[in-house]
């Protein structure tokens, strides 16, 4: 089991997590990060770090959806290891539902 | 993992055929807070072997020290156990942990509850000044198996008590409450079980919990964590994080898989 970053993570990136992670394992895209899972040691300190619950065990319902997302991305984007202000509009975005079908599942596509 | 550093091995005790605890130089810009864990391992052939070690060392000390079990055929911890003072110890830069009073909103009385090794950041927690600062009492829990598993009670009954910089604080405000679950022993039982009957707030004077006085931070076992996760539910007690502080912390004990 490791964890895993959710949609929560999508037009937010408080980065509060990357700061408490001990083996850095966050990766950075323009809209939100993941985990790679071949470095997190599932030490669950970044689970409750996010200001707006976004980190999720890959085993919890909400995060199981999240682990190929996190697999896949982590191979691509590159390592964030400092703390850096949140996305402009973070708290309007905050909680919001489906923002992966919204904001990000067309940029992904090839 | 990128920015490892070197460390010495300076002492090494074995408690038990299955606990040790050691100690290593500390580059002195390695800096941690009381409750922390660090990333520790060994060299290998391959790629190093490093997993994630409370300090049990108090955050001034000039010294680092970790606890640890001896798991059979563990990657690391099989070969941990045989370090000797001299031999080098990777150490990762960066400290982390929600063992953190700044996760807690005021209160009267500090339980720090372990099972094993989870007493690990417990030890560097108890030997923090600012933690008599802000509790009138700080009440440490240690749960073994057996007896020989109780890893520095000597400390915590007398040496402590005659510390020259924490000795009066530790006096005053420290209780220190062993308990053993497999074998005869003047505290035996598992903590959970003497929190839901009462007997842990009993043996304190006190008649029952109180949600404005009383803070917990755990470190132990899944199956520990998962019975006090059900306590702090039922009383209503809500988990602290650095965003919103609470009433309880939890920190896993980390075993080598």
């Amino acid at each position: 089991m490791t964890y895993v970053v959710t949609e929560q993570c999508i037009k937010c990136k408080y980065t509060d997590c990357v700061e408490v992670c001990p083996v850095d394992c966050f990766r950075e895209g323009d809209e939100m990060l993941v985990i790679d899972p071949e470095t997190c040691i599932d030490c669950a300190v970044c689970e409750p770090a996010c200001p707006v619950d976004a980190i999720r065990p890959d085993t919890h319902p909400d995060g199981i959806r999240w682990k190929e997302l996190n697999e896949r991305l982590s191979l691509i984007w590159q390592p964030v290891t400092v703390k850096s202000e949140p996305l402009p509009a973070a708290e309007g975005f905050a909680g919001e539902a489906g923002k992966f079908e919204k904001y990000l599942k067309q940029q992904l596509e090839p | 993992m990128s920015n490892l550093r070197e460390s010495t091995i300076l002492t090494v005790h074995h408690w038990t055929d299955r606990l040790f605890s050691f100690t290593a130089t500390r580059d002195p810009s390695f800096r941690f807070l009381s409750g922390q864990f660090v990333m520790i391992g060994l060299r290998t052939e391959a790629a190093p072997i490093m997993r994630a070690y409370s300090m049990v060392s108090p955050s001034y000390a000039e010294a680092l020290e970790f606890l640890s079990i001896k798991v059979p055929d563990g990657p690391l911890t099989s070969r941990l156990k045989l370090v000797q003072p001299g031999d080098t110890l990777l150490l990762g830069a960066k400290s982390s942990g929600t063992l953190l009073t700044s996760n807690l909103v005021p209160g009267h009385r500090l339980f720090l509850i372990s099972t094993g090794t989870g007493l690990a950041p417990f030890m560097s927690i108890i030997r923090d000044p600012e933690v008599y600062e802000q509790y009138d009492r700080v009440v440490l829990v240690h749960n073994c198996r057996t007896v020989e598993e109780l890893a520095y009670r000597s400390l915590l009954t007398s040496e402590l008590h005659t510390d020259e910089w924490i000795g009066t604080e530790v006096a005053q405000k420290l209780t220190y409450i062993p308990m053993v679950s497999r074998e005869p022993f003047e505290n035996q039982g598992r903590v959970t079980d003497w929190m839901r009957d009462g007997s842990l707030f009993n043996a304190l004077g006190l008649a029952t919990r109180h949600e404005a006085e009383d803070r917990f931070m755990v470190c132990g076992s899944p199956q520990m964590l998962t019975d006090f996760c059900g306590i702090m539910a039922d009383w209503g007690f809500m988990e602290g994080s650095s965003n919103r502080p609470g009433q309880f912390v939890i920190e896993r004990a980390f075993v080598d898989k």
